[in-house]
């Protein structure tokens, strides 16, 4: 079966997730889609899989143009996806999972004799031999899980299988166990379309590679013609010019981090001067967001020193990192940075609820200063938060934290599902506060970003710091082989 | 939203008393019932209070109605059979009460058992205390004791005054001072809470504490106006109070809600009550009415919900 996009666009109010894509993908090939976050992968597979409906343009199955209605309507259609989240159950048998519907006796009795027989042919099928139709899913590694949900999306006997992110959390053992599933597959002659971001993982197991930046579709490459090198030129690259990048870093060292330990990083030093950026890179799943939280105090660090300005500090809970002058923006807005469902004003607040009054007055004056200076678009500071768009909440988070007057901005993502217009703000923002004074450890997986906005960069791999580059000395290629290799 | 509440609530308790004056001119609009009213609802709008403050952060309590039934239990068998000085017995009555939700917060907080489960069975296990107190009624209390529930200020029961004490204090502390003003943000969003640096489990114990303590002297209150300790006090306050809460604007969620929109959905039920009375309709049908109307506050909530 041959699937082809023609012209498709998507937007989401301001922010435009795709725009003019055509793509082509054919009969057992596996076409690796990758981009940066933001680029647009997401909306494609959420318009393939039927979630989301394109502004304009066409699917092609077989030449023929369909509209995909529905989940369901993917499937019947033959496209089946496997999500970085799960939605197995795990109290079941791995026979159950594979087959919601299972076959049945009279009364509605499960057939279960019958139910592990064809388990066992699909798993067979798949060269799956680690675990039996019996094997319950909660005794399974993540990467057997994602086997399991593959061999779900398989039950359904789908032309085109779209995998998002397959090992994100897979060890390399099970990497190439999965891959030997998918050449399985290809020779069954299933399309296969697999977004990743790991570059070594695209030239082993992809035929084609189509490069997504800010939503429109860069090239399609044959993997077997084109280096590593190529395809991120073609992932990064946009013109960011208008941002000033003059460093303000002095030679005052503000934060001290000895040795740290603790749930997903270990031993980790680094010095973080006044007025400097100082970068963290690497891959979703280095330890970076962890290390973050534990320098601020929303998680425990089990061994190591952190020293501010000379003095030993403790922080055991958010409140503590907040009274010793630190602030963390965190990554995932929605659901850790903002109160939705309260005003603007109160959002600006709620960092610093630990005076004894709180005064509307006061708190609305407060929240109309940093409306202006951050420019804040929104009705009034009493508008919900939930009103606002992404940039805008953003902006009002990193209001939140500059409230709290700390000396060191710890910012995890800060222009994560944000438009552009917002993101050359942002950095602005960060950059002017350096002048004031104040240091910021900034985390992103935007390469560019990076490289724009950081004086030093240290890359982090599997919980460590893999080296510390100077932003001059130092170019995306050389941040990429620390962080994947 | 909140607002709306407020002002929709109080104009629909308006709207019924109108109602209920032309039907019924010479029972309804009486001072002598309007004080009944206010005196019935005393206890639930005492106890409705702290489960508004729960329901802001996101949390509720089963717990009360036994609470309120053990504290007078207390006080009642401290004074009856062991002859305590009527304000020993009391502060002994609220520290009890206080010591049960602070294992209920405790055990939530730091162990980690679901607040419902928890609230639940310890209902049990209260209700057990208070029949082993009080078994079949305590009576015959120091005329000071009775006094406190009894006394008349400008020809209204004390409870009432009490009621509008707790209101209006509450009211202010959770529009003026941070630390009740924190509760609205652990509601909102919990984990973004803890990141701005609010101690939510240590404020989600606390809430339990001042919970306690308010179905304390609650229960205090019930059983000096009563002049006796029941075993069987407060039996279904949870229920009523919960239904009051959510009619006065709480939201399951969390994160919403006045503390006068406590003492309105009370009072509507209070009125609710009361013509069930006036129109001469059975006490069982009251139950289900009751029920009732818990369903359909529930029921708009979500649907208010499901529009945002």
């Amino acid at each position: 079966m041959k699937l082809g996009l023609k012209n498709i666009s998507k937007s989401f109010e301001v922010i435009k997730a795709l725009q003019n894509v055509s793509l082509e993908f054919h009969k057992g090939e596996v076409h690796a889609i990758c981009g940066e976050n933001g680029a647009g992968k997401s909306t494609l597979m959420n318009i393939l899989t039927g979630n989301i409906q394109p502004d304009a343009g066409e699917i092609l199955l077989n030449n023929q143009i369909v509209i995909i209605q529905n989940n369901q309507h993917a499937r019947s259609l033959g496209i089946n996806i496997v999500y970085q989240e799960r939605s197995l159950t795990d109290g079941l048998s791995v026979a159950e999972n594979i087959f919601p519907l299972p076959p049945t006796k009279s009364f509605g009795r499960i057939n279960f004799v019958q139910l592990h027989r064809q388990t066992k042919a699909l798993l067979r099928q798949l060269d799956i031999g680690e675990f039996s139709p019996e094997t319950m899913v909660a005794t399974l590694s993540p990467a057997q899980k994602t086997l399991v949900e593959i061999a779900k999306a398989l039950a359904t006997n789908p032309a085109i299988l779209l995998l998002d992110e397959p090992t994100a959390s897979f060890t390399d053992k099970e990497t190439t166990i999965l891959f030997s599933v998918i050449r399985t597959l290809k020779k069954r002659g299933v399309t296969v379309l697999y977004i990743s971001h790991r570059m070594a993982e695209i030239k082993l197991i992809a035929d084609k590679v189509s490069v997504l930046k800010d939503g429109k579709c860069q090239d399609t490459l044959s993997t077997n013609n084109c280096t590593t090198e190529d395809i991120i030129r073609l992932m990064v690259g946009r013109d960011l010019q208008q941002v000033d990048v003059a460093t303000h870093s002095s030679e005052e060292v503000v934060l001290s981090v000895k040795n740290l330990c603790g749930k997903g990083f270990n031993d980790i030093s680094f010095d973080l001067k006044k007025g400097e950026i100082f970068g963290l890179g690497g891959l979703v799943g280095a330890g970076r967001t962890e290390l973050a939280m534990a320098i601020f105090g929303a998680i425990p660090a089990n061994g190591g020193t952190i020293l501010k300005n000379g003095q030993r500090i403790y922080n055991r809970h958010p409140k503590q990192g907040i009274a010793n002058g630190i602030a963390y923006l965190p990554e995932e807005r929605k659901t850790l940075g903002v109160f939705l469902q309260k005003s603007v004003a109160e959002n600006i607040v709620s960092a610093r609820l630990y005076g004894k009054g709180y005064n509307v007055k006061t708190n609305n004056q407060k929240a109309g200063e940093y409306s202006r200076t951050l420019n804040i678009r929104s009705s009034s500071v009493q508008q919900l938060m939930s009103k606002l768009s992404g940039g805008n909440q953003q902006k009002v988070v990193l209001a939140k934290w500059l409230n709290t007057q700390p000396d060191v901005l710890i910012v995890d993502e800060p222009t994560h599902g944000v438009d552009i217009g917002a993101k050359l703000e942002i950095y602005k923002i960060l950059k002017q506060l350096t002048a004031d004074g104040k240091s910021i450890l900034l985390i992103s997986s935007e390469m560019e970003e990076l490289l724009l906005l950081s004086d030093r960069i240290a890359v982090m791999r599997e919980g460590k710091i893999k080296g510390i580059l100077h932003k001059k000395e130092t170019s995306e290629n050389e941040i990429i082989k620390l962080a994947a290799q | 939203m909140i607002k709306d509440r407020v002002v929709t609530l109080s104009a629909t308790i308006l709207l019924l008393c109108i109602v209920m004056s032309f039907l019924f001119p010479s029972q309804f609009p009486t001072v002598d019932n309007f004080s009944q009213i206010m005196l019935n609802l005393s206890i639930d709008t005492i106890v409705a209070v702290g489960m508004m403050l729960l329901m802001i952060s996101g949390v509720f309590d089963l717990s009360v109605g036994s609470i309120v039934a053990f504290s007078g239990g207390l006080a009642g068998y401290l004074m009856y059979y062991h002859d305590v000085n009527f304000l020993v017995a009391i502060v002994a009555a609220l520290s009890g009460s206080l010591l049960i939700g602070f294992i209920n917060g405790f055990l939530i907080t730091k162990i980690g058992i679901n607040p419902m489960i928890q609230t639940l069975a310890m209902m049990g296990v209260v209700r057990g205390l208070s029949l082993m107190l009080s078994g079949a009624g305590i009576q015959n209390f120091p005329y000071e004791y009775n006094y406190i529930g009894q006394v008349k200020i400008l020809s209204l029961q004390s409870p009432i005054w009490y009621m509008f004490a707790i209101v209006l204090i509450f009211s202010y502390l959770f529009k003026n001072i941070a630390f009740f003003r924190r509760y609205y943000f652990i509601g909102s969003n919990e984990k973004a809470a803890h990141l701005s640096g609010i101690e939510v489990e240590k404020m989600k114990l606390w809430g339990f504490v001042i919970v306690g303590l308010l179905a304390g002297i609650a229960g205090i209150l019930l059983s000096s106006r009563l002049g006796a300790a029941l075993s069987t006090s407060g039996k279904g306050l949870e229920l009523r109070v919960i239904t009051a809460v959510i009619l006065g604007g709480a939201s399951l969620a969390g994160g919403q809600g006045k503390i006068v929109g406590a003492f309105l959905g009370a009072a509507f039920m209070g009125i609710v009550g009361n013509i069930l009375i006036l129109t001469r309709v059975s006490g069982y049908w009251q139950e289900i009415i009751l029920g009732i109307i818990l369903i359909l506050a529930v029921g708009i909530d979500q649907l208010i919900q499901k529009k945002k």
